[in-house]
């Protein structure tokens, strides 16, 4: 066991590791609970139902053609593609999260004093595969 | 550090070092060490930062000549202006530059007083 800093943590979209012009990612799992009282009961039961999960990250804006943000996430907006986010970093055995996403958000921030950003939000559709990396 | 002071050196009359030289006549630019450096700006080595000073000597405070100079190099624009020079230009060694602020100073060269601009510069760029 041991701390894990978030460096080496990669990510593509649709097969275009974004990994250099990302700085911070949150890929959030959930479920629905359904409350599941009775009669008699003191206490509220609940139940775990469908899952859920969305995946948000954001950077530094970078022009280059073809794989900079701009140029891989604008025209994904709406369509149905492929997530991968390794949290560790790449490496055999280290966990991975693969998951169909529908691109929702993608929103470019340009400060006047600083680097312009972006954002982009994704909702999963379907299971995650938490399979870990293979050799 | 050589790609700034090149750039700089497109500014006419000015005298440029790519780094601190023994001594300087003036008016001359300086381009100093890094001050800072923040690394992994984002995932996979994709970004660093660098904070770089530069520091101009126009001539000594009393002459006219060097307010005179001193206004055009700490100007935010013009053919002097060491902010819009350098912001201008195309560089392959970093991905880009910005002049973000300057201070006034006054240094001492042989005996002599000299107004001087430090002026900080914000470097961004692929990590190696």
């Amino acid at each position: 066991m041991a701390f894990q800093h978030g460096k080496d943590t990669y990510v593509s979209l649709d097969g275009d590791d974004l990994s250099a012009y990302v700085d911070s990612s949150d890929f959030e799992q959930s479920a629905d609970v359904s409350k599941l009282t009775t009669y008699g009961k003191d206490s509220h039961v609940y139940g775990g139902g469908t899952k859920d999960a969305t995946f948000k990250m954001s950077g530094t804006y970078d022009n280059t053609a073809g794989t900079g943000p701009r140029a891989v996430i604008q025209p994904l907006i709406g369509t149905t593609v492929e997530l991968v986010r390794r949290i560790e970093g790449t490496g055999s055995g280290l966990p991975q999260d693969t998951v169909d996403v529908v691109v929702k958000k993608y929103t470019e921030s340009s400060p006047a004093a600083d680097y312009v950003k972006w954002t982009c939000e994704c909702q999963c559709s379907d299971d995650v595969d938490s399979t870990a990396q293979s050799a | 550090m050589q790609a700034i002071a090149d750039q700089l050196n497109t500014i006419a009359g000015l005298r440029c070092f790519a780094w601190p030289p023994g001594t300087v006549t003036p008016p001359a630019a300086v381009v100093g060490y890094p001050e800072r450096c923040t690394f992994d700006e984002t995932y996979g080595r994709g970004m660093d930062l660098l904070t770089v000073p530069v520091v101009v000597i126009v001539g000594p405070p009393y002459q006219r000549q060097a307010r005179a100079a001193f206004s055009a190099y700490t100007a935010g624009s013009g053919a002097s202006s060491v902010k819009a020079v350098l912001e201008s230009g195309t560089y392959t060694a970093f991905d880009a530059v910005r002049v973000a602020s300057w201070d006034q100073d006054v240094y001492r060269l042989a005996g002599v007083d000299y107004l001087a601009a430090i002026f900080e510069l914000q470097i961004g760029g692929k990590g190696t």
